[in-house]
C-alpha cells in the first residue's frame, strides 16, 4: 500500500504495529521481512519514487573536519535509499573485526561474527548475489581459472567480494512494498522528531513533516529508525524536547565514531618472471565478475604490526594516468551523470575500470581501509535549519596516527610477501612511503558511513545494545551502519543487510 | 633456479648486452651471477628506473657507494645461502631483509644490484 504524504490532511495520525523511519537497503529489508503477517508495518520515507533537488537539499549539511564528499551527494534521499548508486560490492566481515584488539581502542562488538552467519544467508538472496561461498578455494573449484597467489596465510589472504546486480531496492521491491496489503508505505513523509513520554524512556511517535508545511503523526508499539548513519545521529541529536542532548543521548555518544573506509590508490604492483603468477582471480568486469578477491591483510599480521584490517584490489594501469581517489574520480557531477543514464537506460561513459586484461603487468593498488573507532570523529548538529526546520547534520570527519601508520605496515607485509613468493615487486606511493602524520590531497572515502549510534552492551560505550535496541528506551531500534562499532574491510552493504534481518527477527518475538 | 630462468636470463643477457652497448651512457656490463640475475629486474621495471633506484641506494647506505663494498657484500650473501641453494632474494624477502628505495620494497640483494648496475663501467 502507498500513500503519498502531501496528499493526507494536516494532522493525520497513521498507526501501525511496527513503525519505519527510512526506506533505504535497511527500511526496506525489514519491511519485506513482514508482508504477509499478522501485523502492520508503516514504512515511512522522506523522498518520493526518484531523485529530486528539493528532497535532497535536505541532506546537505556542512563539513568541518577534514576534506569529505558533500553530505548531500553522499546519500540519496528518496525510496531505495543510497541502494540508487551504490556499485554492488559485497563481502562478509572477519572475525577479528568483531574482536576487541588492544591497539585499536574502542574495538570490539557484543556479538560475535558467527551470529551473523545465517543472516548473512539470507542477505545474499536481497542483495541477488550468488550462494553464501566467500573461500577462494571454493571458487577456484567451481571456476580452475582463478588461481589465488599462494600466500603465506600469516600475512596475506584473498578476500572474496560478490558483485550484486546492484541491486536497486527502490526499483526491484517497489512493487512488492506497494502491493503489500500490511505494508504502508509514506513516501514524502519526512520524520523531524521522535516524540517520547517524560521520562524519555519510550517513543510516543514520530512527528512528520512534508515540504508543503503538513504536519502529521505516526504511533506504533516499536519504532525502528533506519534513515542511514549521518540521519539516524541527526535525528536522535533534534529529538531533545524531554532529553536536553538528545534521545538515547545520555552518555554524549550519539553522532560519535564516525567512521568511513579509505579507499585510496596506494602504490603499484609489477608483476615479474618469465610467467608472471595470473591475476584472474584478482580481476573484475562490470556486469559479468561473478566473484572476485583482493589481498587482505591477514590477523596475524594485523596482531604483529598492530596495524587495522586492509585489502588492496588490482587495477591494471594505464600508462600516462596517475590513480585518482574515489573522491575525486566520482565527483557529485559524475554521480548524477550515472545516475541519469542508468534511468534512461544508456551505457555509463567513464565507467570503473575493468580489470584483469590478458598480458597485463602493471597495476595500480587500491587500499581500503578500516578506519579506527574515534569519538572525536563525529556527527554534530549545524545551527543552519533545513526547509522542514530541523537543525542541519555537521560532520566532523577526523582520522587517527594508527589510520595512517597502518597504510605503511600493510604496504610492508605486501611488499614482502609478493616478492618473497614471486609475484612481483611493489612500490608504494610517496605519501605511504614517507609516514609521517599528515594525508595527501588523493584523501577520499567510500561513502561507507559508520558507526554513530554503536552497538555495546554498556550503555556508557554504546548508543544501542546487542539487540540493536537504544539504551534506555525500550521501544526504539535502530538499523543500518550506524549501529556498526567498527568498520572492518569490507563494503558494509552486505553486512548491514544481515544486521536488519537479525533486527527483524527480533522484533518478531518483541511484537507477538 | 629453473630451465626457463637461466634461459630468459641467457636470453636477456645477450640483448641487453646488445642494448647496453649501443646506449650513449658507461654502464657496468654484467660479468656475474648476480649482476645477471638483476636484469630480471630490469626487464620488469626498465633500465632507467633501476639506475635510479640502484644511485638512490647508495645514497641511502654510503657504506656501499663503490663497486668493492657491493660485490663483497653480495658475496656474503651468496655464500650464506650456499647450502641451502637457496635463491639470495627470496632468503631476503623471507628474513625480512627488505628495503625501501624510491618507494620499492626490494630485497636487499636485489637493491645492492641496481646499486651495480647504476655505476659506470670499471
Amino acid at each position: 500500500m502507498h500513500t503519498d504524504a502531501r496528499t493526507l490532511e494536516d494532522g493525520h495520525v497513521l498507526e501501525a504495529d511496527l513503525c519505519i523511519a527510512g526506506a533505504g537497503a535497511a527500511g526496506i529489508s525489514i519491511a519485506r521481512e513482514w508482508i504477509g503477517k499478522a501485523r502492520t508495518v508503516l514504512l515511512l520515507e522522506g523522498g518520493g519514487f526518484d531523485y529530486e533537488p528539493a528532497m535532497q537539499e535536505l541532506y546537505r549539511g556542512e563539513n568541518v573536519g577534514l576534506p569529505y564528499f558533500p553530505l548531500q551527494a553522499a546519500r540519496l534521499h528518496y525510496f531505495g535509499g543510497t541502494t540508487g548508486h551504490w556499485a554492488g560490492f559485497c563481502s562478509t566481515y572477519d572475525d577479528i573485526d568483531f574482536q576487541p584488539r588492544s591497539w585499536v581502542p574502542h574495538s570490539g562488538w557484543p556479538i560475535a561474527r558467527a551470529a551473523l552467519d545465517p543472516y548473512y544467508a539470507r542477505a545474499q538472496r536481497v542483495l541477488e548475489l550468488g550462494p553464501y561461498e566467500y573461500d577462494a578455494a571454493w571458487w577456484r573449484r567451481r571456476d580452475p581459472s582463478l588461481v589465488p597467489f599462494s600466500y603465506d596465510a600469516r600475512r596475506l589472504w584473498s578476500k572474496i567480494w560478490q558483485f550484486s546486480p546492484p541491486t536497486r531496492f527502490g526499483t526491484r521491491y517497489r512493487a512488492e512494498i506497494v502491493g503489500a496489503r500490511n505494508v504502508h508505505l509514506l513516501t514524502h513523509a519526512n520524520v523531524c522528531e521522535v516524540e517520547t513520554n517524560e521520562s524519555a524512556s519510550a517513543v510516543t511517535g514520530l512527528r512528520i513533516r512534508t515540504l508543503e508545511g503538513k504536519q502529521l503523526r505516526a504511533r506504533a508499539r516499536h519504532y525502528v529508525l533506519a534513515c542511514s548513519t549521518i540521519q539516524n545521529a541527526r535525528l536522535l541529536l533534534a529529538s531533545n524536547r524531554r532529553a536536553a542532548s538528545g534521545l538515547g543521548n545520555a552518555h554524549d555518544l550519539v553522532g560519535r565514531y564516525f567512521m568511513e573506509h579509505l579507499e585510496m590508490p596506494s602504490g603499484t604492483l609489477v608483476l615479474t618472471g618469465t610467467r608472471p603468477a595470473s591475476t584472474t582471480m584478482y580481476g573484475f568486469e562490470w556486469g559479468k565478475t561473478k566473484a572476485r578477491a583482493e589481498i587482505a591483510a591477514s590477523a596475524a599480521a594485523q596482531r604483529e604490526r598492530r596495524m587495522l584490517n586492509a585489502t588492496v584490489s588490482l587495477i591494471p594501469a594505464t600508462p600516462g594516468e596517475s590513480a585518482k581517489s574515489t573522491f575525486e574520480s566520482f565527483t557529485p557531477a559524475v554521480l548524477e551523470a550515472r545516475r541519469r543514464a542508468e534511468r534512461e537506460g544508456r551505457s555509463l561513459a567513464g565507467s570503473p575500470p575493468e580489470n584483469g586484461a590478458q598480458g597485463q603487468r602493471v597495476f595500480e593498488l587500491h587500499t581500503r581501509q578500516e578506519q579506527a573507532p574515534n569519538p572525536a570523529s563525529r556527527v554534530t548538529l549545524a545551527r543552519e535549519r533545513d526547509a522542514l526546520g530541523m537543525r542541519r547534520a555537521r560532520l566532523d570527519w577526523r582520522l587517527t596516527p594508527l589510520d595512517r601508520h597502518s597504510f605503511r605496515s600493510f604496504y610492508d607485509v605486501l611488499g614482502r610477501e609478493l616478492g618473497q613468493i614471486g609475484v612481483g615487486r611493489v612500490r608504494m606511493n610517496d605519501w605511504v612511503a614517507s609516514g609521517g602524520e599528515s594525508w595527501p590531497s588523493s584523501l577520499g572515502g567510500g561513502w561507507h558511513h559508520m558507526g554513530t549510534t554503536r552497538m555495546h552492551t554498556d550503555p556508557r560505550q554504546g548508543v544501542v545494545d546487542p539487540s540493536c535496541r537504544v539504551h534506555g528506551v525500550g521501544n526504539l531500534s535502530i538499523a543500518g551502519a550506524s549501529v556498526f562499532p567498527t568498520a572492518g574491510s569490507a563494503n558494509p552493504t552486505l553486512t548491514l543487510v544481515a544486521l536488519s534481518l537479525r533486527l527483524s527477527d527480533r522484533l518478531e518475538s518483541t511484537l507477538r | 633456479m629453473t630451465i626457463d630462468r637461466r634461459r630468459f636470463l641467457a636470453t636477456a643477457a645477450v640483448s641487453a648486452a646488445v642494448a647496453l652497448r649501443s646506449m650513449p651512457h658507461r654502464l657496468a656490463i654484467p660479468r656475474d651471477p648476480d649482476a645477471l640475475a638483476d636484469l630480471e629486474l630490469v626487464a620488469s621495471l626498465g633500465p632507467d628506473e633501476v639506475r635510479e633506484i640502484g644511485r638512490a641506494y647508495r645514497a641511502i647506505v654510503p657504506a656501499e657507494d663503490d663497486r668493492a663494498a657491493l660485490e663483497r657484500a653480495l658475496r656474503r650473501e651468496r655464500r650464506a645461502v650456499r647450502p641451502t641453494n637457496e635463491d639470495p632474494v627470496r632468503a631476503d624477502f623471507a628474513a625480512g631483509r627488505v628495503i625501501a628505495v624510491r618507494g620499492w620494497l626490494l630485497s636487499r640483494t636485489e637493491a645492492r644490484r641496481c646499486a651495480l648496475f647504476s655505476l659506470p663501467s670499471a
